[in-house]
């Protein structure tokens, strides 16, 4: 029943702030300079044909009005048709208003979705890869404060926030991609093309995991309980890896729910140096290109997302430590 | 007993009497060598930034075919101009990675400070005064938190002009709530201690007491704490550099002149290269200040010193 009651709560916050998220996006692209009717029927274009398809796609309205029945198709689960994006992908922002060649629009939902497995699969490999790093070095850190595990994971962690993921990409393109041809790094025609990106993600995943654990696993360590534990019989491992770690995840999951919106950063800039086909690059093009229908449409599923990790987040620390209460 | 034993472990420098808790945090990170090292790297390189270009008769945004792409660290031995070789426009690089610094200082103290006033303000009155303002305030940095604002933020600097006000303005917006959950939780507890329930007997206002008496022990060890934000704010401005949403060229930010760059990276690697290294080199040394900063302020909160 407690979990019903929670759950109940979180969503309704969550609806309230996905609704302030619509809100805000959509304010936004009104108050902006550039006419989005112009930008779908390209430069060249009379304008009566610009005021016809404004006509068309209510543009004409009040904001307000515009609002409420952007809302109403939003509830049908509807986000909305790409400005300058056709079915097949490639973009046509330019081409003149009466080229017989234009396609339909794609819809905005095809487009997230289409990109969203190439973002998760990036985002797969580079936690796989952080938390292998991470997890050993700072455990040993927590072991040992102030001692060198302590000390590495502390450098190594200095170390790896203070890299700029953009220039990390470009310096490992040149080196281990062209240089070394090592790894592909620009596109993508298989798995391979993740591996470098990943690295680059990973990269700043790390500090995070490093810091976080050396001070949860210390402070677990100097917690009575830990302290006791020779004393009823245990081993030292079994101290550590039965009763330390578990305890000590808790605020790692926590994190995770805090730092999304860094890493999303992250995910944006590397996929568009990668060229990586993810929701990251369409985002940036999205922007690029004023594609307002689509930079809505990603900012509202994004704030979805957000919503319903941190409502897991918190589920499962619960689960962890059934003492939290939230 | 264990007070006894935890007395006689502090150092005598540290166990001055008086010592305020922000003392005691100096002391113990002036005292680990990492912050030392960080300290002295940081400020020399802030050193070079802020007077070099004012002394130098170098410009680093003239255009100068006669010396382009010039290699760094000459083969004829230490030259003074082109110490880092010269871009594709023959102009030098080392200068452009100094006023480069100098924006991205710039730009992310005064964000930080921006973050630290509203969010801290914010924080300080919702612990201090509870019941709505605390609820509205909390649940405001709540909403933040399931906000895409990398998103909210390409997108204004996108549509709009990104001018430095604008960039300092939309990265502020994104940092605010972080500060006002530290200073709540800390006003907290400091709501209902001696000195400020004195304070209410002898009839001073809410605002008073909270500026007054409140904030001078509260703020300064989430002030040092802000080195690190810092660090982080200046990464974030080079990647809206980077992306052609932050200082515009011909001013070179190490965000667009590594995009420039990108370019001339198979034959001239140090373009690119060279701002990213500068960048790293001073923000691993303002992280090493700021992760001793904050292991001092832990170590304090646990009563260790």
């Amino acid at each position: 029943m407690f979990v019903l009651s929670f759950l109940l709560r979180r969503l309704l916050q969550g609806s309230l702030i996905i609704l302030l998220v619509t809100f805000i996006i959509f304010t936004l692209l009104r108050v902006v300079p550039g006419d989005p009717a112009r930008l779908i029927v390209g430069g060249m274009a009379p304008d009566e044909v610009v005021a016809m398809k404004a006509k068309e796609l209510g543009l004409d309205r009040p904001i307000p009005v515009q609002f409420v029945s952007y809302l109403g198709t939003l509830a049908t689960g509807d986000l909305g048709t790409s400005f300058v994006r056709p079915k097949s992908g490639a973009s046509l922002g330019g081409a003149a208003f009466d080229d017989q060649t234009r396609e339909e629009r794609a819809k905005v939902l095809d487009l997230i979705l289409a990109t969203l497995p190439m973002t998760l699969q990036l985002a797969m490999v580079a936690l796989v890869i952080a938390l292998l790093v991470a997890v050993p070095l700072g455990t040993a850190g927590g072991l040992y404060p102030g001692r060198w595990p302590d000390k590495l994971a502390l450098a190594l962690g200095s170390l790896c926030v203070s890299t700029p993921n953009f220039w990390l990409g470009i310096v490992l393109t040149l080196f281990l991609s062209v240089k070394l041809k090592f790894l592909p790094a620009i596109g993508y025609r298989g798995f391979s093309y993740t591996i470098l990106p990943a690295i680059v993600l990973a990269v700043e995943i790390v500090p995070f995991i490093l810091r976080t654990l050396t001070v949860s696993v210390a402070q677990v360590m100097r917690e009575e309980f830990i302290q006791l534990a020779p004393i009823r019989g245990l081993s030292r491992s079994r101290t550590i890896f039965s009763h330390a770690l578990g305890n000590s995840a808790i605020p790692l999951i926590n994190l995770l729910g805090v730092q999304l919106g860094m890493l999303l950063g992250g995910v944006l800039v590397i996929e568009f140096i990668f060229d990586y086909p993810g929701l990251g690059l369409l985002t940036i093009n999205a922007v690029l290109q004023r594609d307002f229908p689509l930079i809505q449409g990603i900012a509202i599923f994004i704030s979805v997302m957000f919503v319903a990790i941190n409502i897991l987040v918190d589920l499962i620390a619960m689960t962890i430590d059934p003492r939290l209460e939230y | 007993m264990t007070d006894i034993v935890r007395e006689n472990a502090v150092p005598p420098a540290a166990a001055k009497r008086g010592a305020t808790p922000t003392q005691r945090m100096l002391q113990i990170a002036f005292a680990r060598s990492d912050f030392r090292i960080g300290l002295i790297g940081f400020g020399l390189l802030v050193g070079l930034a802020i007077f070099l270009p004012l002394v130098s008769s170098i410009d680093p945004v003239k255009i100068a075919y006669s010396s382009k792409l010039l290699p760094p660290f000459p083969a004829e031995g230490w030259k003074w101009p082109y110490l880092l070789g010269t871009d594709q426009l023959g102009r030098d690089v080392l200068m452009r990675c100094l006023v480069g610094l100098r924006y991205s200082l710039l730009i992310g103290v005064t964000t930080v400070v921006l973050m630290f006033i509203v969010g801290c303000s914010l924080g300080l009155y919702a612990g201090f005064r509870g019941g709505w303002a605390d609820a509205v305030i909390m649940r405001l940095t709540d909403a933040q938190l399931s906000i895409p604002m990398i998103i909210l933020a390409i997108t204004i600097l996108g549509v709009s002009r990104p001018t430095v006000p604008a960039i300092i303005l939309v990265l502020g917006l994104s940092g605010w709530p972080l500060y006002a959950r530290v200073a709540r939780s800390v006003a907290l507890g400091e709501r209902n201690r001696g000195y400020v329930l004195g304070e209410r007997v002898l009839g001073a206002s809410d605002l008073r007491i909270m500026l007054l008496f409140v904030a001078p022990v509260v703020l300064p060890p989430i002030a040092f704490v802000a080195v690190l934000d810092i660090a982080r704010m200046m990464i974030f401005e080079s990647i809206l550099g980077f992306l052609g949403l932050g200082v515009q060229p011909p001013t070179p930010t190490f965000g667009n002149v590594i995009a420039d760059a990108r370019k001339y990276l198979l034959n001239a690697w140090w373009i690119a290269t060279m701002p990213g290294l500068f960048m790293l080199v001073s923000l691993t040394c303002l992280n090493l200040m700021g992760s001793a900063l904050e292991r001092a302020r832990n170590a304090v909160l646990r009563g260790e010193a």
